[in-house]
């Protein structure tokens, strides 16, 4: 009972300027990808008690049928739940607005001194390793998938008319996701 | 060399790829890569690349920083501006409207089902740009094995992924990856 008080609070207390500048931060600690949902999780149901972890874990399982950068869902849902139409947009532009500006002025910066070849080479040398993170966050992703059969099938079949196939990206999710679903479906009444 | 009409072109291209991007960023990569480079040729392979590895290695939302650097490329500070609002314009609406849904989402019992469908497409693909990443990033059969050596260490270790692109930084930097 206290506990859904203080909760009750603390929704009535939280400030246009607190959503901003927690996912300010969120976004500014979330360097490289991937990291960005730990520190969400951390700030927003640790720290400030905004949503609890299963309120959290339903906002992320949601995302995965949506497209975009899930981290954004997000600072919509929290914001939204916080404040309505106008703390969703106060925490989307503590997300974006700072850390979109810093973000491409450096890239300008960049392309000032596009032809200095170190600085080529450095961003060259990032680039490879980037690919071999994107790899392994698949790869990590694929794991609680890995004793089921048409999983692993249809992850392969993305993979292939992607990679090999050379065919865009609405064609692959036509012609896989449904089947897909059916399979799953099936599976599902099966179990049953 | 580009059009009055690629600013526009650009801009729908980029708000129809992210309103299809599920699984996010990595899954568009792709695309992206052949509407910019393989269709209109507004870069090279390598500015491509070396965009990525911009996008990656600043702190932020990278998938938009990317789109922006793209945009800039084509239409200067007007162009960056609308392919941020392209990028997460539409998905930001779907996840607000998603949003006061809620409770007609939650309970069904389709949903497992279809997250079962989707997860391992997603999967597939996220795999796929990485690889297609690679491709266009990677000269040479060193760079090849940087791609690989970072793949299993972050598999295998629980590093922070911003030492190994510093790693991976420090190898270009020295010339050592051409």
């Amino acid at each position: 009972m206290t506990d859904l008080k203080q909760a009750e609070k603390v929704v009535q207390a939280v400030h246009l300027r607190a959503l901003f500048t927690t996912f300010l931060t969120i976004s500014l600690c979330g360097v490289g990808g991937g990291a960005g949902i730990v520190w969400a999780r951390r700030l927003v149901v640790e720290n400030r008690r905004w949503v609890t972890e299963g309120e959290f874990t339903d906002i992320i399982s949601l995302f995965q049928f949506m497209p975009g950068p899930n981290i954004i869902g997000i600072s919509v849902c929290v914001g939204a739940k916080m404040r309505g139409a106008i703390g969703a947009i106060a925490a989307l532009c503590g997300f974006l607005v700072i850390p979109w500006t810093v973000g491409l002025s450096l890239g300008l910066l960049y392309l000032q001194y596009a032809n200095l070849i170190a600085l080529r080479n450095i961003l060259g040398g990032i680039a490879t390793s980037a690919a071999g993170l994107l790899i392994a966050t698949g790869v990590r992703l694929l794991k609680p998938h890995h004793h089921r059969p048409a999983s692993l099938l249809f992850a392969a079949l993305a993979f292939s008319l992607i990679t090999f196939g050379k065919l865009p990206l609405a064609a692959v999710l036509v012609s896989l996701v449904p089947p897909s679903i059916l399979v799953a479906g099936i599976e599902n009444a099966r179990a049953r | 060399m580009i059009g009055a009409s690629a600013p526009l072109a650009l801009t729908v291209q980029l708000a129809w790829i992210s309103s299809i991007s599920f699984g996010g960023f990595p899954t568009v990569l792709p695309d992206l890569r052949d509407f910019v480079v393989g269709t209109n040729r507004w870069m090279t392979n390598q500015e491509f690349a070396n965009l990525f590895a911009m996008a990656q290695s600043i702190p932020g939302p990278n998938m938009i920083l990317m789109m922006s650097f793209v945009g800039w490329k084509v239409w200067g500070f007007p162009g960056a501006l609308a392919s941020a609002f392209a990028t997460f314009g539409p998905p930001c609406a779907m996840y607000f409207t998603a949003y006061r849904l809620w409770d007609r989402f939650r309970a069904a019992p389709w949903q497992r089902v279809v997250r079962m469908g989707l997860a391992p497409v997603v999967v597939g693909l996220v795999i796929a740009s990485g690889t297609v990443m690679a491709y266009t990033a990677d000269n040479s059969w060193r760079a090849v094995m940087v791609t690989i050596a970072t793949a299993v260490t972050t598999l295998v270790t629980r590093l922070n992924p911003i030492w190994m692109l510093l790693a991976g930084g420090i190898l270009g930097g020295l010339a050592l990856l051409d």
